[in-house]
C-alpha cells in the first residue's frame, strides 16, 4: 500500500517522468499477479491515474492485462469502472485538462483503438457491460464506446452491427433515467449512426424518433440547451439520404410533432432584449435543416412530394412563413427559414399557391414575395439572404406555369398598377441597376419565370421599357442586348447572356426579334472570336457562342440577313468550327459550372462565386450537343428545317430502307431458326451415337463375361459327375463279378453236397446213419438260407445296377444337352460378334455423316452472314433421322 | 391520421420469394416484375380497419440474403407480427423455413404472431410445394397459413389483415403487454388512457433491460 501512496503522493517532479514507464510496468505486474482483489483494484486505480500522463506506456503495457480484468473481475463494479476509465483515457484524443503543455498525439488513440478492436469480442464484452445498471460501469462504458467509435467509426459500426441486439442495447440507453447517461448516449448514437444506413434504420426501428422528440420536448424544444442540439443532430443523421427512414418518419406522423417547435411567439423576443441566445439560434438552425432533409430536391421525388403535402396539411409551412414575416428573427435563422420554405414549396403546387397568398404585415400589406424580392435587389442585405430569396423565388416558380405567368403579368403594361410595387418592377429595376449582383439575381429570377414555358417567353417580348424622358420605349430584349454591348461587370454579362439563352431557346419568335437588330450578331461574333481570355472572359465567350448556336438552332429563317445557313456560314468562316467548339466546351469544364449543376440550392458563400444558375446548366447540357451538331454537321441542319423540299423524298427513302431492314431482319430470324434447329438435331444425333457406343461397350463387356466360363463350368462338373458315375459303375460291376464267382463256387459246393447227400441216402437207407444225415440237413438248411440271402442280395444288386445304368443314361443325356447348349452359346457368341462388327461400321458411317453435317452448318452460318439465301437442307436432316432410327433398331 | 393501434411487422424468408413485392402490393397496390434486391431493410406503411378500429401497420421488409442476416435479426425483437414467406415454386425456400422459424423464435418476443405465406400461387404450373405441405408445416408449428400471389394480389390483403386480426385478438385476450413498446404495439395517441385499463401487465420500469 505504501508503495502506491508513494507514487500517487508524489505526482510532481522529474522523477515521475523518468520512472513512469517503470511504475506502469510494476503496476501491470501487480494487476496480473496479485491474487487479492483489493490489491488488483488499487493497482488498476493507480494505472488509471497514470493513464493521462503516460498514455503510451499504459496503452502498450496494460491493454491485455486490463482486458483480462474486464473479463475476470466483472463482478466488482469498482475495478471495472477503473479499467474502463483507463481505457477511455488511453484511447481519447481529447486534450486532458491537466497537461495542456504536451501536445496530444492524436494518432495514438486511433492506434490503441485498432489494437482494442482487433478482437471483436472485446467490443461485445463492452456491450454486455451496458446491461449493468450500476452507474460506475454503464457510464464509462458509454464514454469508452463513444471514443472507440470516433476513432474507428467504420470498423466499430460493423462490429456492433453484427453483435446480436448490439444496436438495440445502445438504443435502450436513451431511456436511462440518469440524464448523464442519456445525454452521453445521444453522443454515442450520433457517432454510431453517422453514414451507416443500416444502423440508422435499426435505430429508427427501435423507436428512436419518438424518444428523441420526447427528449427535445422535455428539454424545452428550441429554447433547450445543447442536449436539444445533440438530439437534432441525431435526427438529421437518421434521416439524411435515408429514404426508408424518411418514409418511416413521415408515416409515423413525426412531421406533425415537429410543428410545435416552430411556434415562435413574439413574447420571447420581447422578453429578451438581446435577441436570441446562441444556443437557440443553433437549435432553430438544426430544426430547419431537419425539415429541409425531408424535402430536399435530392430525395426521390415522390418522397419529397409526400412530405411537402404533410407539411402543408399540418400547418408547418404556415408556421415557417410566419417566422419569415416575424420581427426579431436573427438574419441567419431568417436565411435558413427562407431556404426551408423554398424547399417545402418547390414543385408542389398547393404549397406554392399558399406561399403566393402570404402577406407581409406591412402597411399596406404586400405579398411576401414582393417583400422578399425587395431584399434580393437590395445591396445592403446580407449576401446569403439574397441568395436564399432567389432560391425561394425559383422554387416558387419551379414547375408551376401559373406562378410563372403571374410574375410575367406584372411586367406587362396592361396589368401595371402605378401605386403598388410589383415583382416585375423590382426585377426590371434589379436587372438594370448598377449592382452586378442585383443584375445577376434579377436576370436569373426572370429566367426562371420563362423557363420551359414558350407562352411566357412570347409574353415577355411584349415588355417595353421607358428608358428616359423623350426617348422611345425600348423592348426588354433589346435593352438586355444593349446592356450586354455596353460592357460592364462580368457577372452582369453572364447573367444577361443566361437570360437571353433561356429566352431564345425553343422560341423562334424571340430569335427573330433578337436577330432583327443587326448589331447583335456582330457583337456576339466579335466576342467569340476575340482571343483575350481570363477565367471569366472565357465563360462570356463560351456563352456568346452558345447564344449564337441557339440563334441558329431555333431560326425560322424570317430574318433575311441571318438565316440558318447564313449564320452557319458566318460561324464557320469568321470564327472557325474548331474555335467555336472549343469555346463552347470551355463552359461546361468550368468549375463554377459543375458546382452550380450539382443542386438547385444556391450554397455560395461569397459573391464572387456567383456565376452560373442551376436551371441554366440544365439548359446548357440539353442543347450543347445539338448546337455543336447544327454548326458542324450538314445533315442535321437540313433535318431540323420543318417541311423542306427534299423531305418527302427522304421520307420515302427512309420508309423504303426501313422496310428493307424489316424484311432482312425477318429473313435473318428465319435463318437463325433453321440453323438452331439443325444444330439441335446434330446435338441429338451426337447424344444418340454416344448412347449406342455405350450400349456397344456394354454388350462387349457382357460378352466377355458370358462367352466361355459358364459352359466350361457346367461341362466340367457334368463330366466329373459322369466320371464318378462310371467309376461307381465299374466298382459295381466288379462287385457283381465277385458275387457271381462266389455264387458259382457256392452252387458247385451245393451240387457236391447234393451228390454226397444222394449217395449217402442211397447207401444208408436205414436210420443207422441218422446222425450225419441230420448234420448234413442242418448244413443244407444253412446253405439254403445262405442261398436265399445271396439271391436276394443278387436281386438287390441287380436292381441297383439297373438303377445305376438308368442314372448313367440320364447323365449322358444331360451331358449331351449341355454340349448342345454350349454349341448354341458359341454360335450366339459368333452372332454377337458379327452384330458388333455391323454396329461399328454403322457408327463410322454416322461419324462421317456428322462431319458432313458440321460442314453444312458451317456453310449455313456463312450463308446467314451473307444474308438472304434460302436454304434447302431439310432432306439432309431427314436422312440423318433415318439413320438414327436404324441405329436404334439395331441396338435393340 | 389517427389510429387506435399501431402494429409493427417484419417480413422474412429466403431471397427472391417475393417479400418486397408483397409489401409493394399491399402498400401501393402494384406489382414489380423485376427482382430488385433489397439491401438491408426497407420500410412501408398502411392503415387498415379491424373491428371498426383504425390500425396502422408499419412494415419492415428485410433482405433475404444470408449476408444481411445479422442486420435483419435486429428487427425481430420489436415486431408484433412476422410474415414468413416461401416460394411455392422453389422447394428449397420451403425447406429453409425451419431455420427461419428458429431464428425468429430465438430473437423475437414469444407472443409474436407468425403468418406462413406460400407466395407465387399464380405459378401453378411450376408448383413444387403442395398447399397441403404448407398447411401441415403451419399446423405443426402453430402458425397461420395462406397462399398468396403478389402478382395477382390474391390473398395479399388477407395475409396482412389476418395477421393483424390475430394480434388484435391477442390484445383483447390480454396476452400482449401493450404498454411495452418493445412488443411492436402502440396505442394511438388519443386512445391511450381509456383502453389501457384493459391491461395492467407490464411494469413501468424503463431501464431498457428487456433485451434477451
Amino acid at each position: 500500500m505504501d508503495y502506491f501512496r508513494n507514487i500517487l503522493g508524489a505526482p510532481q517532479g522529474e522523477m515521475q517522468a523518468t520512472s513512469g514507464a517503470d511504475t506502469v510496468e510494476r503496476l501491470c505486474e501487480r494487476v496480473s499477479s496479485s491474487t487479492l482483489l483489493d490489491d488488483r483494484r488499487d493497482a488498476v486505480r493507480a494505472l488509471k491515474a497514470l493513464s493521462k500522463k503516460f498514455r503510451l506506456e499504459v496503452g502498450t503495457q496494460a491493454m491485455d492485462i486490463l482486458l483480462n480484468v474486464l473479463e475476470q473481475d466483472r463482478n466488482d463494479a469498482e475495478i471495472i469502472s477503473y479499467a474502463l476509465d483507463t481505457f477511455y483515457y488511453v484511447m481519447s484524443n481529447e486534450p486532458t485538462d491537466e497537461d495542456d503543455a504536451t501536445p496530444v498525439n492524436s494518432g495514438l488513440g486511433c492506434e490503441f483503438t485498432e489494437i482494442f478492436i482487433k478482437r471483436p469480442e472485446n467490443v461485445t464484452l463492452l456491450l454486455t457491460f451496458l446491461e449493468e445498471y450500476d452507474f460506475h460501469v454503464r457510464w464509462p462504458t458509454v464514454k469508452l464506446l463513444t471514443v472507440l467509435l470516433s476513432n474507428k467509426q467504420k470498423e466499430l459500426q460493423e462490429i456492433i452491427l453484427v453483435v446480436p441486439m448490439g444496436v438495440s442495447r445502445l438504443m435502450d440507453l436513451l431511456s436511462d433515467s440518469r440524464e448523464i447517461i442519456r445525454n452521453d448516449a445521444l453522443l454515442l448514437l450520433n457517432q454510431l449512426t453517422k453514414g451507416h444506413g443500416n444502423i440508422q434504420k435499426i435505430v429508427a426501428f427501435e423507436n428512436a424518433f419518438e424518444r428523441i422528440i420526447d427528449i427535445i420536448k422535455e428539454e424545452g424544444a428550441t429554447d433547450g440547451g445543447i442536449v436539444v442540439e445533440d438530439c437534432l443532430l441525431l435526427l438529421q443523421n437518421l434521416l439524411r439520404n435515408n429514404t426508408s427512414n424518411q418514409n418511416f418518419f413521415k408515416e409515423g406522423s413525426y412531421i406533425q410533432k415537429l410543428k410545435p417547435f416552430f411556434n415562435i411567439d413574439d413574447e420571447y423576443a420581447a422578453s429578451r432584449q438581446g435577441g436570441w441566445s446562441a444556443q437557440k439560434v443553433t437549435n432553430m438552425h438544426l430544426m430547419l435543416q431537419l425539415v429541409r432533409t425531408l424535402v430536399s430536391p435530392n430525395n426521390p421525388q415522390n418522397q419529397t412530394v409526400a412530405c411537402q403535402k404533410v407539411m402543408n396539411h399540418c400547418g408547418l409551412l404556415q408556421d415557417l412563413c410566419s417566422i419569415l414575416m416575424a420581427t426579431g428573427v436573427p438574419a441567419d435563422v431568417l436565411t435558413e427559414t427562407i431556404n426551408t420554405v423554398s424547399e417545402v414549396i418547390r414543385g408542389s403546387q398547393p404549397n406554392q399557391e399558399y406561399f403566393a397568398s402570404v402577406l407581409a404585415p406591412s402597411n399596406p400589406p404586400r405579398p411576401a414575395i414582393v417583400v422578399l424580392l425587395m431584399s434580393m435587389v437590395n445591396e445592403k442585405q446580407p449576401f446569403v439572404l439574397r441568395c436564399a430569396v432567389l432560391y425561394c423565388f425559383q422554387s416558387f416558380l419551379y414547375k408551376n406555369e401559373v406562378s410563372q405567368s403571374q410574375i410575367i403579368q406584372t411586367l406587362l403594361p396592361t396589368a401595371a398598377d402605378a401605386n403598388s410595387i410589383t415583382a416585375g418592377q423590382l426585377l426590371c429595376g434589379g436587372l438594370f441597376n448598377v449592382d452586378p449582383l442585383s443584375n445577376w439575381f434579377s436576370a436569373v429570377a426572370l429566367l426562371h419565370a420563362i423557363v420551359e414555358n414558350p407562352t411566357q417567353k412570347e409574353q415577355l417580348l411584349r415588355v417595353q421599357l421607358a428608358t428616359s424622358l423623350g426617348n422611345p420605349p425600348v423592348s426588354l430584349l433589346q435593352q438586355c442586348c444593349n446592356m450586354l454591348a455596353q460592357g460592364g461587370k462580368v457577372q452582369t454579362k453572364i447573367a444577361l447572356l443566361m437570360i437571353l439563352c433561356g429566352w431564345l431557346a425553343d422560341c423562334p419568335i424571340a430569335v427573330s426579334h433578337f436577330l432583327s437588330n443587326t448589331a447583335n450578331v456582330p457583337y456576339l461574333i466579335s466576342q467569340v472570336s476575340s482571343s483575350e481570355a481570363d477565367d471569366h472572359e472565357i465563360i462570356v465567350q463560351g456563352l456568346c457562342a452558345f447564344l449564337l448556336g441557339i440563334c441558329m438552332l431555333y431560326n425560322n429563317d424570317t430574318t433575311e440577313a441571318f438565316t440558318k445557313s447564313a449564320l452557319k456560314q458566318v460561324i464557320q468562316n469568321r470564327i472557325g468550327l474548331e474555335s467555336f467548339t472549343d469555346k463552347l466546351i470551355q463552359v461546361a469544364q468550368n468549375e463554377n459550372y459543375t458546382r452550380a449543376a450539382k443542386k438547385p440550392h444556391l450554397y455560395h458563400k461569397h459573391p464572387n462565386e456567383i456565376v452560373f444558375d442551376y436551371e441554366f446548366t440544365r439548359l446548357f447540357k440539353m442543347l450543347e450537343n445539338e448546337v455543336l451538331k447544327a454548326v458542324s454537321g450538314t445533315g442535321s441542319v437540313n433535318g431540323r428545317s420543318p417541311g423542306g423540299p427534299g423531305i418527302d423524298h427522304y421520307k420515302a427513302l427512309l420508309k423504303e430502307q426501313e422496310d428493307q431492314v424489316l424484311a432482312l431482319r425477318k429473313n435473318l430470324e428465319e435463318m437463325q431458326a433453321v440453323s438452331s434447329s439443325s444444330e439441335k438435331t446434330v446435338l441429338e444425333l451426337k447424344v444418340q451415337v454416344q448412347q449406342l457406343k455405350d450400349q456397344n461397350s456394354l454388350l462387349k463387356a457382357q460378352k466377355a463375361t458370358q462367352g466361355t466360363p459358364p459352359p466350361a463350368g457346367t461341362n466340367s462338373s457334368s463330366t466329373e459327375e459322369v466320371e464318378a458315375l462310371r467309376r461307381e459303375l465299374d466298382s459295381m460291376r466288379l462287385q457283381l463279378q465277385d458275387k457271381d464267382t462266389q455264387l458259382m463256387s457256392m452252387s458247385s459246393n451245393k451240387s457236391n453236397d447234393a451228390a454226397t447227400d444222394s449217395s449217402s441216402s442211397y447207401h444208408n437207407g436205414s436210420s443207422a446213419d441218422e446222425k450225419p444225415q441230420g448234420s448234413d440237413n442242418l448244413r443244407l438248411q444253412e446253405i439254403e438260407s445262405q442261398l436265399v440271402s445271396m439271391t436276394t442280395e443278387r436281386d438287390s444288386l441287380n436292381e441297383r445296377l439297373i438303377k445305376a445304368n438308368e442314372e448313367n443314361l440320364k447323365l449322358t443325356n444331360g451331358k449331351r444337352v449341355t454340349e448342345e447348349e454350349k454349341a448354341a452359346l458359341v454360335k450366339e457368341h459368333q452372332e454377337l460378334k458379327e452384330d458388333m462388327e455391323t454396329l461399328k461400321k454403322e457408327q463410322d458411317d454416322l461419324l462421317v455423316l456428322l462431319a458432313d453435317q458440321d460442314t453444312k452448318i458451317e456453310s449455313y452460318k456463312n450463308k446467314l452472314k451473307e444474308l438472304g439465301h434460302q436454304v434447302e437442307d431439310d432432306d439432309d436432316d431427314d436422312e440423318l433421322e433415318e439413320v438414327e432410327d436404324n441405329d436404334e433398331g439395331d441396338a435393340d | 391520421m389517427s389510429y387506435a393501434y399501431l402494429f409493427k411487422y417484419i417480413i422474412i424468408g429466403d431471397t427472391g420469394v417475393g417479400k418486397s413485392c408483397l409489401l409493394l402490393q399491399f402498400t401501393d397496390k402494384r406489382f414489380q416484375p423485376v427482382h430488385d434486391l433489397t439491401i438491408g431493410v426497407e420500410f412501408g406503411a398502411r392503415m387498415i380497419t379491424i373491428d371498426g378500429k383504425q390500425i396502422k401497420l408499419q412494415i419492415w421488409d428485410t433482405a433475404g440474403q444470408e449476408s444481411f442476416r445479422s442486420i435483419t435479426r435486429s428487427y425481430y425483437r420489436g415486431a408484433a407480427g412476422a410474415l414468413l414467406v416461401y416460394d411455392i415454386t422453389r422447394r428449397d425456400t420451403f425447406n429453409h423455413l425451419t431455420t427461419w422459424l428458429e431464428d425468429a423464435r430465438q430473437h423475437s418476443n414469444s407472443n409474436m404472431v407468425i403468418m406462413l405465406i406460400g407466395n407465387k400461387s399464380d405459378l401453378e404450373a411450376r408448383r413444387e410445394v403442395k398447399k397441403e405441405e404448407g398447411e401441415a408445416f403451419a399446423r405443426e408449428h402453430g402458425l397461420i397459413f395462406m397462399e398468396t400471389s403478389a402478382k395477382t394480389a390474391a390473398n395479399v390483403e388477407e395475409a396482412f389483415i389476418n395477421t393483424a386480426k390475430e394480434i388484435y385478438q391477442k390484445i383483447q385476450d390480454g396476452v400482449f403487454d401493450i404498454n411495452n413498446e418493445a412488443n411492436g404495439i402502440k396505442i394511438g395517441p388519443q386512445h391511450s388512457p381509456a383502453n389501457q385499463s384493459l391491461n395492467v401487465g407490464g411494469s413501468g420500469g424503463n431501464q431498457g433491460g428487456n433485451c434477451c
